[in-house]
């Protein structure tokens, strides 16, 4: 294999590990909770703008011209973390007014509309993040390793696997708990879980803090490669190729998400980079969001779980139990086949 | 008083853009149940059509046509051919608002593709002067859209309060099934609520577009956060609500455009909108929320 298709290649793997972190997240939020997170970019464009300001050092200097807020140069893992920080801590407005009190397709409503003010917002304030210009020149991690780009790739790579065990252990920990037990009841029926004693309300919000976080740090992540980070990055469409990926791979278990990270985003946006490119400039990212619309409704038609549905959980009494359990209802009694 | 008089007028303006939106945006949410997250690409896409369809004419009365058209029809194959298709499998609540996202996205990268690089613009600058009152000037263009609007709203008041149709929506809104039960075709109904919704749509777009002057593949887009701001405020899927909430996010835009800047004018409208969402999420006319199980 060429050093250029190797080079390519520890790229996609680097843009997939961001991805899937960002993927989990959004599952965290929707697949698991049943939150209609349409406003997910925005977990991820605040961990790319609070990691790309901490990192670049004073604003507004001679050779920048740039203007932002704070302004510090800290080492790259307390800006990255404090990138996922900042997601987690946006989650608890956006909570407190997309969550909390609205439902389906309202709440979905919300949350749209909350990720295009937002976007307005900052290409507004001119003074919080550069405005519409955005960020640039982003320093980015071991930057003074001094070694060629093509062996850098490899420990981006590594630091970004690094980032996706953390995710991974986040979203497992998560949905394998307890907790992940009461966010799927939430999702499936929140009055059920009121009853149960237990409040929907701080659960969701607890998924949406958890999801912001892993937003952010893939937002930082991100800003870290690319080193530049403006409104043009995320806009709304963006959370709606987070949201194909998981409706292609299967929502609800991470496997699925994984999946759909490395078919929708990185295999059809990212890969195809590389096919010979029509029009003029900008055409073909046109094309591919008309596919990518395509590839949503034709799952939603035919595969509205995804390649990989979520495994059926079944209470299961204990063994003791199980043939009294089985014994005492008669047949026409036992729950029905589900499709 | 000049000061006052702007805030006035130019509200109106705003208002009467925002109502014909929010109108037929939530009239449709209301009758069909369907949220309809590509309103804003149909609005675009309207725009389009008559830029193309009139050779970029600004006359206002064949754009009105051309536009409402265009709208009326995309709407209909969106709304009741492909919505419909995934209704009768048996999609629901989030898939269905997935499934308005992708179209909405599909038409919205479409017409991207096909404006290109180029800027598209229409032709505004000869306007002429219909309405002066103390020093406060509205062009031709202004005074047709506030006109248009205020007559579209009694129409849509006729139609509900009056009419047999209006009556069968109102009833479809209210219970379907009771509605089916009566005799009326739930089918006929939605089929009728995405044509005026499109209709609407389309003649607010070309409007909009036109009183802008230039537009974009988002232009409908970001024009759908301030009429779906309108319309929660309103309270969702609240005809009523609706014209109210647009005359509030109207007026308390241009309120702030005068006197602070007029940067502030769609800000304003997002404070209003997020306040609601904390305060009051079921909007002003509570029902339709409370009933659907949208607010909790």
């Amino acid at each position: 294999m060429s050093a250029a298709n190797v080079y390519y290649l520890s790229g996609l793997g680097i843009l997939f590990g961001i991805n899937l972190i960002a993927i989990w997240g959004l599952d965290l939020q929707f697949g698991f909770s049943g939150i209609n997170s349409f406003a997910f970019i925005v977990f991820q464009a605040v961990g790319a703008y609070v990691t790309g300001v901490l990192s670049l050092g004073p604003a507004n200097t001679p050779v920048t011209f740039e203007t932002y807020i704070l302004g510090t140069r800290w080492p790259w893992p307390i800006a990255l973390l404090f990138g996922g920080l900042a997601g987690a801590a946006l989650a608890v407005p956006i909570g407190l007014i997309a969550v909390r009190r609205l439902r389906g397709d309202y709440q979905a409503m919300a949350m749209l509309v909350l990720a295009l003010i937002a976007n307005d917002l900052i290409s507004a304030e001119t003074g919080w993040f550069n405005g519409p210009t955005g960020l640039e020149s982003v320093p980015q991690p071991f930057g003074n390793l001094n070694v060629s780009l093509h062996a850098y790739h490899w420990v981006f790579l590594g630091l970004t696997a690094l980032c996706c065990i953390v995710a991974w252990w986040v979203t497992r920990g998560i949905s394998r708990a307890p907790l992940g037990r009461a966010l799927r009841a939430v999702r499936d029926s929140d009055s059920a879980v009121a009853a149960l004693g237990r409040n929907p309300n701080q659960l969701r919000m607890v998924a949406l803090i958890a999801g912001g976080f892993l937003g952010g740090l893939s937002g930082g992540l991100l800003i870290e490669y690319v080193q530049a980070w403006g409104p043009a990055s995320w806009l709304y469409p963006e959370t709606f190729l987070f949201f194909t990926a998981l409706i292609v791979g299967g929502r609800g278990n991470m496997a699925g998400a994984a999946l759909g990270t490395l078919l929708v985003p990185v295999g059809i946006v990212e890969a195809t980079r590389q096919l010979p490119q029509i029009g003029y400039p900008g055409e073909f990212d046109d094309f591919q969001w008309i596919a990518i619309g395509a590839l949503l409704l034709a799952f939603l038609w035919f595969r509205p779980h995804g390649l990989i549905p979520e495994r059926r959980r079944r209470l299961r009494p204990a063994d003791g139990d199980r043939s009294r359990y089985r014994r005492g209802v008669p047949s026409w009694l036992r729950r029905a086949p589900t499709s | 008083m000049t000061m006052l008089m702007t805030i006035i007028l130019f509200g109106l303006y705003s208002s009467a853009l925002y109502a014909i939106g929010a109108v037929g945006f939530t009239l449709q949410f209301g009758i069909t149940n369907v949220l309809n997250l590509a309103f804003g690409a149909i609005l675009t896409s309207c725009i389009f059509v008559e830029y193309y369809a009139t050779t970029h004419s600004t006359n206002l009365w064949l754009a009105m046509l051309v536009g409402g058209g265009a709208g009326a029809l995309l709407s209909l194959i969106v709304g009741f051919g492909i919505v419909g298709a995934f209704l009768r499998r048996g999609a629901g609540g989030f898939n269905i608002a997935m499934v308005t996202i992708a179209l909405g996205l599909m038409i919205t990268y479409t017409l991207a593709a096909i404006q290109g690089p180029f800027l598209f613009a229409f032709n505004v600058s000869n306007t002429t002067t219909a309405l002066s009152i103390s020093g406060v000037n509205l062009d031709s263009q202004q005074l047709t859209t506030i006109i248009v609007a205020i007559a579209a709203m009694v129409v849509i008041h006729l139609v509900l309060r009056m009419t047999k149709l209006g009556l069968a929506m109102r009833a479809t809104a209210d219970d379907p099934s009771l509605t089916r039960g009566c005799g009326v075709s739930p089918a006929r109904t939605r089929a009728l609520a995405w044509l005026i919704s499109g209709a609407l749509c389309g003649i607010c777009g070309v409007l909009y577009g036109i009183g802008v002057g230039t537009f974009g593949p988002f232009t409908g887009a970001d024009f759908f956060i301030t009429a779906g701001a309108a319309a929660v405020v309103g309270g969702i899927g609240k005809p009523y609500g609706a014209m109210i909430g647009a005359l509030i996010v109207g007026m308390v835009g241009q309120a702030a455009s005068a006197i602070i800047s007029p940067a502030y004018a769609p800000i304003s409208a997002y404070v209003i909108l997020v306040g609601f969402l904390i305060l009051r999420p079921q909007g002003i006319f509570s029902a339709f929320a409370a009933q659907r199980e949208l607010v909790a």
